[in-house]
């Protein structure tokens, strides 16, 4: 009888620990977001869930301007935001932005930007998540010298009403990310070098 | 003493219901995060008097766009905060259903931002920490979106015309 207290008992701490675990939205373990925000000087950290979301998008209108973004938003699953400012060049390698990239490189994850600027050091991958043909979440990370942002939207996404996002706070770059995306998105994984022309 | 078995009975009637309400009011939270820091760092937080006169106003004011109104203000508030340390903090003494929507931390301490959300049926619990340089306010508001925003309209409208 007490062993099947103590199994019991156990199931219910291993269930628990399990949906703990689960809370975390961002696919990206937590000692890499624990290193990172270390390192910085400024962390920002936005984390909108579906129902953050529904509430964000009663504050718009039912106008025509604004209806497509409500729609969008609507129909999202997440978005999440993280900024990383640090006070000096270096705090983070190309070894750890590869690592964060790498836990996106699945069959349902592909590349549709990837840039990078030698003489600046700056970088830009976009990646896609398509379902069935369909876009349904968009990975951004972005790596300058001295800061380092990551933006996860997941939920189906159109690209031509992204840029309507920027309006939220954190997500200023989605904007040219939208309209990066329709240009590059042809250009898989180009790798621009500074002074090759 | 056959009436005996009446006092706690009216015990549970009285204080199950007062509880209730002031769990819903959200103000046991408010002031539980308030009296934490108080304690922790050693501040003095100062209410805004009349503030349920205000927040009653305030509702009347956006037709129930807003409600629920909890402001302190700390002053003098220059020692670092550890932004970890305020973050537990807050979601131990705002308990479940409470979800943390932006953090904006910086490892000197001195800033510190923390909004969290509560879905309240059609409305809104939002819980506010700013820490600035030398000064922090803790704020509770309930808003309910579709009383705002169409209180919102109307002055767009009349900017607009």
């Amino acid at each position: 009888m007490k062993n099947r207290i103590v199994i019991t008992l156990l199931a219910a701490a291993t269930f628990a620990a399990t949906a703990a675990a689960q809370t975390s939205p961002l696919p990206l373990p937590p000692q890499v977001e624990k290193d990172l925000a270390a390192r910085a000087t400024n962390v920002t950290e936005v984390t909108l869930g579906k129902n953050m979301l529904a509430f964000a998008a009663k504050f718009m209108n039912n106008n025509k301007d604004e209806a497509a973004t409500r729609q969008l938003i609507q129909g999202l699953d997440g978005i999440y935001v993280r900024e990383y400012e640090f006070d000096k060049a270096g705090e983070y390698s190309a070894e750890e932005i590869a690592k964060l990239r790498g836990y996106f490189e699945t069959s349902e994850w592909s590349p549709i930007v990837h840039e990078r600027e030698m003489k600046s050091g700056e970088s830009t991958d976009v990646l896609m998540k398509t379902v069935n043909g369909e876009s349904r979440g968009m990975f951004i990370l972005s790596a300058e010298p001295k800061e380092l942002t990551i933006v996860l939207i997941l939920g189906p996404i159109n690209l031509d009403q992204l840029g309507e996002l920027k309006g939220l706070g954190g997500l200023n770059a989605l904007g040219n990310v939208a309209s990066d995306a329709h240009v590059k998105d042809k250009e898989k994984t180009k790798v621009k070098k500074d002074g090759d022309q | 003493m056959k009436r005996l078995w009446l006092i706690p009975l009216l015990c549970v009637v009285v204080i199950v219901p007062a509880t209730v309400v002031l769990a819903a009011s959200g103000e046991g939270s408010f002031d539980g995060v308030v009296s934490s820091i108080e304690g922790k760092y050693h501040v003095h937080a100062t209410r805004i008097p009349f503030m349920g006169l205000v927040s009653l106003v305030a509702r009347g004011a956006t037709h129930n766009g807003v409600g629920s109104l909890h402001v302190a203000e700390i002053e003098d508030f220059s020692a670092p905060v550890d932004g970890d340390e305020l973050n537990r903090m807050v979601e131990e003494k705002l308990g479940l259903g409470w979800e943390r929507i932006v953090r904006d931390t910086s490892s000197s301490g001195h800033q510190q931002t923390l909004i969290f959300a509560h879905p309240e049926g059609a409305r809104m619990g939002l819980f506010i920490v700013d820490k600035d340089s030398n000064e922090m306010d803790v704020v509770q508001v309930s808003v309910d979106p579709d009383h705002l925003n169409e209180d919102i309209g109307h002055y767009r409208h009349s900017h607009t015309d």
